[in-house]
């Protein structure tokens, strides 16, 4: 087993890490920026190393500083949680030199799955279903007008390098091309210095589904049951859930095994998600994330399965070892991230002292959290401060669940997405389950009486 | 504490004789501290804590005097006007530039700001770490070979023109 592991990351993830090497009996070290010295995965950590001042980029991007602190704690591995470095395939290949486990897939399956037009063509040769498109990056306008030619409108103009929403542009008919294929080839330069983009039709009011998959060195692999991940905005997940509500029986088991043939085509290790959009009956893949994600508790509650001690067993060089049991869902999980936010301003980002935290509690409840009264959220990163997860017997009683957990919780100080969250569980159509990404997009959130609500654009208030 | 002037040449030299009136001020009145500031220069005069000069004992004789006045011979980082040399960076701390080379810098040294102080090494990578002040060496903080963070404290420095 590994004896020493390093985790370069902050926030509720760190915090899940270091949870899950005290339970192994692992020693952790956490690394911090002078902006978190107060932080609760510096003070839980076995070890803590300060490697750099506030902005990411001298501190959880800084990969020298992150080597070194493995370096003079002794670590043997690196758990990269979301987001910062976990799908960098540079510092995974530099971990690689320097003898520390990366705990995930090998760098060059990272920097294979990280160019999103070259996983689709992956996914293609081992026979997962992936939506009409282009064959690879599109160099011009003129390309992008012929694809959309051949598969037809709308189509979505999505960055190589992308992920998160940015450098993607949605396409109705020809004469939106040209603008969108700059815009997004601008934004995709700026935001991963790669301004290469490609074409994918696009689904209209499709869901996004996903798996979850974990693979050991020795070539077993496993495919958790779907999550559902459509209440979004702007791109990001805000409610996730598992297993996807009314679902047919062949969507599932097609989703999963198409997901395992994908991961043993690449002869994965360690846990990734399988991500695809469903619509009118079919699926396509959309792309592969090669690391945990934020939502991977809901998984946790429906199998029983702690994802994280499973990734550093397998890191270890461990076989798998997942009951058979596992991989059917029981009950049902709902996650909420709850965000500094204020969603009746815009979702104005928040950052200041938390002046009280009261987290809700009994059954089914869990919530991941860095938070504590009187701990002061920094305006350097991002904004997720907790994740409620609800389980319950079925997708009704964890709705109910839901409902009284949020109303419990108390975060005072700073405006969160709570309130948003309340709201979408009231609504109708999300009760019935089901909905498509573009559930927020179709609705207005108004204030009443205090609490919000959500209704749809055009309806008249009550 | 990093207020070193920029311009040596506005200020004159040391007031001396202006010290020696506040030791002496110091002294008779029994006050614990006088700080005067006029311009740039800024001059603090106290008397050591454990001996204040209303309880000394009036027998003590011409020890008083040294005792009275808080000189640079007396170091401590508590005073005012010492400066922390920090890392830059997460490392390992080294006071020489090779094993068995002499130290960059010792205690009671004066350093030029730009000065190497020590190196802080890095995935194999030697960080000669400068002063960021012209200073005279207070305290070397950190063990030779030792892992260093971020921000943490190396020397101590007393600011000098």
């Amino acid at each position: 087993m590994i004896g020493k592991v390093l985790i370069a990351n902050r926030g509720e993830i760190a915090l899940r890490v270091i949870r899950a090497c005290r339970e192994l009996g692992v020693r952790s070290v956490a690394v911090y920026s002078t902006a978190d010295a107060d932080s609760l995965h510096r003070m839980l950590a076995d070890e803590a190393i300060c490697i750099g001042p506030p902005p990411a980029s001298g501190s959880y991007l800084n990969v020298p500083a992150i080597i070194s602190a493995a370096e003079l704690t002794g670590a043997d591995a690196i758990h990269p949680g979301y987001g910062f470095l976990a799908e960098n395939a540079r510092f995974a290949e530099i971990c690689e030199r320097v003898k520390l486990k990366f705990v995930g897939p090998d760098s060059r399956t990272i920097a294979r799955m990280g160019d999103k037009a070259e996983a689709r063509k992956v996914a293609e040769k081992a026979g997962v279903p992936v939506s009409p498109g282009s064959d690879g990056p599109c160099a011009s306008v003129a390309e992008v007008r012929r694809v959309g030619g051949e598969i037809g409108y709308p189509l979505v103009i999505k960055a190589s390098a992308g992920g998160g929403g940015k450098g993607m542009r949605v396409v109705h008919d020809e004469a939106e091309v040209e603008d969108a294929y700059l815009e997004a080839g601008r934004e995709a330069a700026a935001n991963f210095g790669n301004g290469s983009v490609y074409v994918e039709k696009y689904l209209e009011r499709h869901r996004h589904v996903e798996v979850q998959v974990l693979a050991d060195a020795a070539g077993t692999s496993v495919a958790f049951p779907e999550r559902d991940c459509s209440i979004q905005r702007r791109y990001q997940k805000l409610i996730e859930e598992s297993p996807a509500p009314g679902l047919p029986g062949e969507i599932r088991e097609g989703l999963t095994s198409a997901a395992t043939v994908l991961i043993d085509s690449l002869g994965y290790e360690g846990a990734g998600t399988v991500e695809f959009v469903y619509a009118d009956g079919e699926f396509y893949f959309i792309e592969m994330n090669t690391r945990l994600q934020v939502e991977h508790p809901v998984t946790e509650m429906v199998s029983g399965v702690d994802l994280v001690a499973e990734q550093l067993k397998v890191a270890s060089g461990e076989r798998l070892e997942v009951p058979e049991g596992a991989l059917l869902p029981q009950g049902h999980a709902i996650e909420f991230r709850i965000n500094a936010e204020d969603p009746r301003r815009n979702f104005l980002p928040q950052a200041g002292p938390v002046e009280f935290y009261n987290p809700p509690g009994g059954p089914g409840v869990r919530v991941d959290s860095h938070l504590y009264a009187g701990y002061t959220v920094p305006p350097y990163y991002d904004s997720l401060l907790a994740k409620l997860i609800v389980h319950a017997a079925d997708r009704e009683a964890a709705i109910r669940r839901g409902a009284r957990a949020l109303d419990e919780f108390a975060i005072s100080g700073l405006e969160t997405t709570l309130a948003l969250h309340l709201a979408v569980l009231e609504d109708e159509e999300f009760r019935r389950g089901g909905v498509s990404t573009s559930f927020l997009a179709e609705r207005e959130l108004r204030s009443e009486g205090g609490l919000l609500r959500l209704a749809t654009a055009g309806a008249p208030s009550a | 504490m990093d207020e070193t002037p920029q311009d040596e040449t506005r200020q004159g030299p040391l007031p001396l004789e202006e010290v020696e009136r506040l030791v002496d001020l110091v002294r008779e009145s029994g006050v614990g501290e006088i700080r005067v500031r006029r311009g740039e220069v800024e001059i603090t005069v106290k008397t050591r804590p454990e001996a204040p000069a209303s309880q000394r004992d009036p027998g003590a004789g011409s020890q008083s005097v040294r005792e009275s006045a808080a000189g640079p011979e007396e170091p401590s980082p508590e005073l005012d006007g010492v400066h922390a040399v920090r890392s830059p960076l997460v490392g390992t701390f080294y006071r020489a530039p090779a094993p068995g080379e002499d130290p960059y810098v010792e205690v009671g040294d004066s350093v030029r700001a730009g000065e190497t102080m020590c190196i802080v090494e890095a995935m194999k990578l030697m960080n000669e770490i400068p002063a960021d002040v012209s200073g005279e060496v207070v305290e070397v903080l950190a063990d030779n070979a030792a892992g260093v963070e971020y921000d943490q404290p190396l020397f101590y420095l007393r600011p000098q023109e």
